[in-house]
């Protein structure tokens, strides 16, 4: 019952952040002139519409939750890992061409991919770990940063020493990956891929981890207080150091589904142009770092981007209504923070009155 | 007859909570009275209402016969009531005078007169005797002068009554003899005093009267020449306090070895520190704190790496080692500052116990941690030490527990490690009488049991009470060493002022 009770008081806060998140939308949506419960009616209909259209959000999520889930455990652990755009590009990259170079059958290219990319997206977050660690650089600057060296390095690599030079249009772009190299798509025709069900794996494994493991309670406990976590014997920079190298490495998984569920190579720009990592960090946000509800706020998440494409096509609104509302939705989480802050000194000033 | 101040079935509720049922008490001119009582007996809450912190929901205050009303302390203030807090409100790069005058700054067209500031502070400090130097910055003054520059400000402002709250806590026992000196100097030109305080013997030192709350309600207003610590602390707990268990004479191997240990920062916080505790043994260490008692118990627990020297615990040598191994090797830790260190106030009593044991083959099989068999051990210290925790049970915030309690919690799981050495650092600061029984009780039995005890405490008598070696440190180094047998309030006190002992061994190892 309490746990229960517990669920709902933990759902108020995000749900109302969307609702008011909506109630903005219509504001935009009856400056442009449209009529609301028409634009929204689009909105659904892009998003869940249709079995097709239903797929397309969910795999328009499963980078998202991917992202959402690794970044929920190092914000679990109190590290601050901004870093998962870059994080999933180059472990997307490093992927894609160890699966089109590696003389190997289909089936060991991509489980070679999957490899490599988490590898690679998690080496990339332990170095700036590493850093910080080693000669205190701040993961929050670090971490950041690192994402436009990633960003610009794949850029080239694309550009220059791999890019597929075989059509006639020169684009920034690799080869295509064998066919038997692909991940499979869950139904023919549609766009979600194997990738989703990684997606769900991934939070159900984080959810039994932070749960019920000691490494789990060890991120959740330094989180709450490192001076704590130090005098209990907790090793602060090992679990930082494996927060870093998971929340990396699923990042570059994500980036590697996506690559190999949906596009079949590296496109430059196809990972970063839609967001994906910004969103998980949203997607987070809004879940409270929960595994479980991140499966919940990434599908929804992905549902007003690709129900924003619908009221794209059907209606005068343009698509950044999603844009719109996912900004009013930021800043209601935050909100939160500041909700929970203020409860908090409440709490403190009534307890200080009771003790005398 | 008018009293000087009169509070009349003064109560105070927050929603179901009762603070305070209808509390009374008369002030007279010149009287010290003190309000003795446990942690949320209600003395805060009281005196908030008295300063206009706090409205009362019921009662009324009369001043010199007259009812009032404060809105906040600026009012209290303004009709002759001034209190000095628990923490100083100093601003430590102006002067002494400056502090002092501040809000009522002596002007001549619109500009500060520091001259006239200091010869007024400079009188006032001879018109009550409390010495001065009106021109030194704050922040070079010792914490028993900052406590007299708040003492001069609310003398400055015009009080007559003046409200303490436990203003020894942070003082040397010298420092204590002037303040409660100084207290007697302020009753005896006319001014009266209320003290906060749950130190019963510098009650009995220096009131006049005193009124003892106990979960809200006033359990008993005595003179304080009919009554004896006993009888005080029967009324403030509501029983009679049990005597500690006999220590059995035990002679044990050497256990814990500091040798030589040094810790440098910009300056030197530990210089040369060696001392031994053996198994059956509590060893006391007392001193002003801030005299590198925090560093050491830092040092010895793996928090702060050394410079120079060696440290042994059980036969190994854990010198700059990781705090897992010389949790491992032998050592439990009752943090100094509980909320800094011992506690994760937004999580649960659970998951607060759990830190320590999350590894434990007991509770720890095929990558899972046995919450059930974990919890049962917790409900086992929840009833040995008396934890309340609450509606929630062992799900409630540990922030949410009062301090005593949380104090407890965390007793219970330093000592559940059953680890030769326990090193307890304020091991009942801000806990009740009730609990400080409690773990007193705990730390003698785990001594008898065999084990080692390193205790450091800044309250004497809980060092005296206990240990069956002193060691007093001062500046970084021990300052000297007293057996159980010789040690009196007077030798540590001198010590813990840099003084000499004549006669004290230095048999440190």
């Amino acid at each position: 019952m309490a746990a229960i009770r517990e669920l709902c008081k933990s759902l108020v806060q995000p749900i109302l952040a969307v609702m008011i998140g909506l109630l903005t939308g219509a504001i935009v949506i009856a400056a442009v002139g449209e009529s609301v419960i028409g634009t929204y009616q689009e909105m659904w209909k892009g998003a869940f519409g249709s079995f097709y259209f239903f797929t397309s959000t969910l795999a328009r999520a499963t980078p998202i939750m991917l992202i959402a889930l690794g970044l929920a455990l190092a914000f679990r652990a109190g590290v601050f890992n901004l870093g998962a755009e870059g994080q999933m590009v180059l472990g997307a990259i490093s992927a894609t061409l160890v699966a089109i170079y590696l003389p190997a059958p289909g089936i060991v290219k991509m489980l070679a991919g999957l490899m490599v990319g988490i590898a690679v997206g998690g080496l990339w977050s332990l170095l700036a770990g590493f850093m910080e660690a080693r000669f205190r650089i701040p993961l929050l600057i670090s971490t950041l940063l690192f994402n436009y060296i990633a960003v610009l390095f794949a850029s080239y690599l694309v550009t220059e020493p791999f890019q597929d030079r075989t059509g006639s249009a020169a684009l920034a772009q690799t080869l295509m990956l064998d066919k038997s190299a692909w991940l499979p798509k869950l139904f023919s025709g549609m766009s979600v891929h194997a990738g989703f069900f990684f997606a769900i794996a991934a939070a159900l494994l984080l959810f039994w981890v932070i749960r019920f493991t000691p490494f789990g309670y060890e991120v959740k406990m330094l989180g709450q207080n490192p001076l704590f976590a130090r005098y209990g014997g907790i090793n602060q920079i090992k679990v930082m150091l494996t927060g870093m190298f998971a929340s990396g490495g699923l990042a570059g998984l994500a980036g590697t589904v996506e690559v190999f569920g949906s596009h079949y190579r590296f496109v430059d720009g196809a990972l970063t142009v839609p967001n994906f990592a910004w969103t998980g960090m949203m997607a987070t946000l809004l879940a409270n770092s929960h595994p479980i509800g991140i499966v919940f706020t990434s599908i929804l998440l992905a549902a007003f981007q690709t129900g924003a494409m619908g009221v794209e096509r059907n209606t005068e609104v343009p698509l950044e209504l999603a844009s719109v509302i996912q900004a009013v939705l930021i800043l209601f989480i935050s909100a939160k923070f500041s909700y929970d802050w203020w409860k908090k000194r409440k709490a403190k000033g009534g307890e200080s009155h009771g003790a005398a | 007859m008018t009293h000087r101040l009169e509070m009349k079935q003064m109560t105070k509720k927050y929603g179901e909570f009762t603070a305070n049922d209808q509390v009374s008490l008369t002030l007279e001119a010149g009287e010290v009275h003190a309000i003795v009582g446990e942690n949320g007996a209600g003395k805060t809450t009281l005196m908030r209402m008295l300063y206009g912190m706090e409205q009362p929901t019921a009662g009324e205050i009369l001043l010199n016969g007259k009812p009032v009303s404060f809105r906040g302390p600026n009012d209290a203030i303004r009709n002759g009531i001034g209190m000095v807090h628990q923490h100083f409100m100093l601003f430590g790069e102006f002067s002494v005078a400056e502090n002092i005058v501040i809000g009522y700054e002596p002007k001549q067209a619109g500009f500060f007169r520091r001259k006239e500031a200091v010869e007024k502070v400079s009188a006032l400090s001879e018109q009550y005797r409390i010495p001065i130097n009106p021109q030194a910055r704050v922040s070079t003054c010792s914490v028993g002068e900052q406590q007299r520059v708040e003492i001069l400000k609310v003398l400055y402002q015009g009080a007559d009554i003046i409200v303490l709250d436990e203003p020894t806590a942070v003082l040397t026992p010298l420092e204590v003899k002037d303040l409660l000196q100084t207290i007697r100097n302020l009753a005896a030109s006319g001014k009266s005093v209320i003290l906060i305080t749950h130190k019963l013997q510098e009650v009995m030192e220096v009131s006049d009267r005193i009124t003892v709350l106990r979960g809200g309600r006033v359990t008993g207003t005595v003179s304080r020449h009919e009554t004896n610590v006993d009888d005080l602390a029967r009324l403030m707990v509501g029983r009679e306090l049990e005597e500690l268990s006999q220590r059995i004479p035990l002679e044990g191997k050497r256990l814990l070895h500091v040798d030589q240990v040094t810790v440098r920062e910009k300056q030197t916080l530990l210089d040369n520190v060696s001392f031994a505790v053996h198994h059956g043994e509590i060893v006391g260490i007392a001193g002003v704190s801030g005299n590198g008692q925090s560093e050491l118990l830092q040092v010895i627990s793996g928090l702060r790496p050394v410079q120079a020297g060696k440290i042994h615990l059980a036969g190994a040598d854990v010198t700059n080692k990781s705090v897992e191994s010389i949790r491992q090797a032998g050592l439990a830790h009752i943090p100094e500052d509980r909320y800094m260190w011992g506690t994760a106030k937004q999580e649960s009593v659970e998951e607060n116990a759990l830190m320590g044991y999350q590894r434990k083959p007991d509770y720890y099989r095929r990558g899972v941690i046995l919450r059930d068999a974990f919890r049962q051990v917790v409900r086992g210290w929840v009833d040995r030490f008396a934890i309340k925790t609450g509606s929630r049970q062992l799900q409630e915030l540990a922030g949410n527990l009062s301090g005593g309690n949380l104090q407890k919690l965390i007793v219970a799981r330093e000592l559940g490690q059953e680890t030769p050495l326990l090193v307890a650092a304020e091991p009942t600061r801000g806990v009740d009488i009730g609990a400080m029984e409690y773990i007193h009780q705990a730390l003698i039995e785990k001594r008898n049991s065999g084990d080692g005890i390193l205790l450091v405490s800044s309250e004497l008598s809980e060092i005296l009470a206990l240990s069956d070696r002193i060691l007093v440190m001062y500046k970084g180094r021990i300052a000297g060493e007293l057996a159980r047998s010789e040690a009196t309030e007077e030798k540590i006190s001198v010590l813990m002022a840099g003084g000499n002992v004549h006669g004290s061994d230095q048999r440190a190892v």
